[in-house]
């Protein structure tokens, strides 16, 4: 199917809930690279002019982890949201930043005004993504990864005499890692990771029901540019500090919405039948008013039923009953708080959510 | 047994017709299975509906989406595979047998037989 320009597999022969089950139960291998990757160099003028858009104290990101964060236009809204890391490649110190392929226009406009020479890598570097509990077995065979590397830790590691960009990070939930490997070397890799019978290739299906399972935000869906981070319930990944900060683009809108109580929220959906819950589609209360929204909707193949993410009116009690419009039906639905599954990072050698 | 079973047609819809003794019995194509991907529920039709060529019958949700069933030709639905309420994947394993999603008594024999034969179909699915 196209996808922002990129003609992406759903599935590869198995189908998407085997794969998503693959992915839960051993590891799965997905080629993200029509994302977007940058390099921008570590300099204070520059970082400077990031930090009106990035909601984060870029000078003092400490080197070799990696923080999920966002652009933000000026009413606060969100204009992408990204992984921000600090490295260093051959001695020169870098903000790698991996984004939306949808957002490319939108944010390189904004990287290159900030940093006007900074560095796409998405041409000359492939980004897999390797998922699942069995990860870290299937990469050490083949890539040096140390023994204390945990969950958004970031480091430069060799494979076929190439530098190549190892994070441990992912979109699904579950412990993985994310790898940019110059084009010429990305064929071999997914040779000697595909050696390994316990993996596989996924496709869009699968990385999409593996992240709403794990109750994340996906850009177009439950993020936009009239969304703020704190609507969409991901305050926790906004510096506080710098919402004092008059530089940071929508400051004060931001700050008000956390003190004061917001006009909606998000929500998690379980269907109490079979029916799908799909993007798009209206909720309502048991007056039949109108209450939100569902965003992201999908099957879970971990729940056996369909799970969605929504916006509902704040005023609207979590205990009431919660109807679906399914093809002019109401049907009742079930408010599940997110994630759906548990999750399963890896920090200090030992697994947290 | 020992009636006379027809030859299976195809719709431009990617549903499959067979009829033995005036009964149509209708279910999607193998190429329909495989497009739609794993099928998680189907919305089986009301027995005793008169139905016209063209009308939605039913609905079948797959991981992918959603997608509507029409009714081959003008009749009355007589019968539903019940066991699909339970297990739609049997569509996925076999849904030009097994996979059967209901019976119509049909009331023109002339529509049928404008639909496709197997090897139009296949042609129809090259294009």
């Amino acid at each position: 199917m196209p996808f922002a320009g990129f003609n992406m597999p759903i599935n590869y022969k198995t189908g998407i809930i085997n794969e998503h089950k693959n992915v839960r139960n051993h590891s799965g291998i997905f080629d993200v690279s029509h994302m977007g990757q940058i390099l921008i160099e570590n300099k204070e003028s520059y970082l400077d002019k990031l930090e009106k858009y990035i909601p984060l104290k870029l000078k003092k990101l400490i080197k070799n982890r990696s923080h999920y964060s966002f652009l933000l236009n000026k009413d606060g809204g969100v204009i992408d949201d990204l992984i921000v890391s600090n490295i260093d490649i051959k001695n020169k110190s870098y903000l790698y930043i991996v984004y939306n392929a949808s957002r490319k226009k939108e944010d390189e406009k904004i990287f290159i005004s900030c940093a006007p020479n900074a560095e796409k890598i998405y041409n000359i570097n492939c980004l897999f993504a390797i998922q699942g509990p069995d990860s870290i077995n299937v990469l050490k065979n083949i890539i040096d990864i140390p023994n204390n590397m945990n969950f958004f830790d970031i480091l430069i590691s060799k494979y076929n005499n190439n530098e190549i960009i190892v994070s441990r990070s992912g979109y699904t939930g579950e412990d993985g890692f994310e790898l940019s490997i110059p084009n010429k070397s990305a064929e071999n890799l997914i040779t000697d990771l595909l050696k390994n019978k316990n993996t596989m290739l996924c496709g869009l299906g699968s990385r999409d029901s593996l992240r709403l399972e794990a109750g994340l935000s996906l850009y177009g869906h439950e993020l936009n540019e009239n969304i703020t981070p704190i609507e969409a319930g991901l305050s926790w990944a906004l510096d506080k500090e710098r919402l004092e900060d008059k530089n940071l683009n929508g400051n004060k809108i931001l700050s008000n919405q956390l003190k004061n109580k917001l006009s909606n929220k998000k929500i998690g959906l379980i269907s109490t039948n079979k029916s799908m819950l799909r993007d798009g589609m209206k909720l309502f209360d048991n007056n039949n008013n109108e209450i939100g929204k569902i965003t992201s909707g999908c099957f879970s193949p971990n729940l056996n039923k369909s799970i969605a993410i929504g916006y509902i009116i704040s005023e609207f009690n979590t205990d009431n009953t919660i109807f679906c419009e399914i093809r002019k039906k109401l049907e009742l639905v079930k408010i599940n708080n997110l994630p759906f599954i548990k999750k399963n990072y890896k920090k200090n050698g030992s697994t947290y959510e | 047994m020992g009636a006379h079973m027809s030859e299976k047609k195809y719709t431009k819809d990617h549903e499959w017709v067979s009829i033995e003794n005036e009964i149509a019995t209708i279910g999607i194509s193998n190429h329909a299975q495989e497009s739609l991907g794993d099928i998680v529920f189907i919305e089986l039709p009301s027995v005793g509906n008169l139905v016209k060529a063209k009308d939605e019958i039913c609905v079948v949700e797959s991981v992918k989406a959603a997608s509507d069933i029409y009714a081959p030709i003008d009749g009355e639905i007589i019968e539903v595979n019940n066991t699909l309420e339970n297990d739609a994947t049997i569509i996925n394993q076999d849904a030009e047998n097994e996979g059967w999603i209901f019976k119509m008594k049909i009331s023109d024999s002339n529509q049928y037989s404008e639909l496709m034969s197997e090897d139009e179909y296949k042609q129809f699915l090259e294009q």
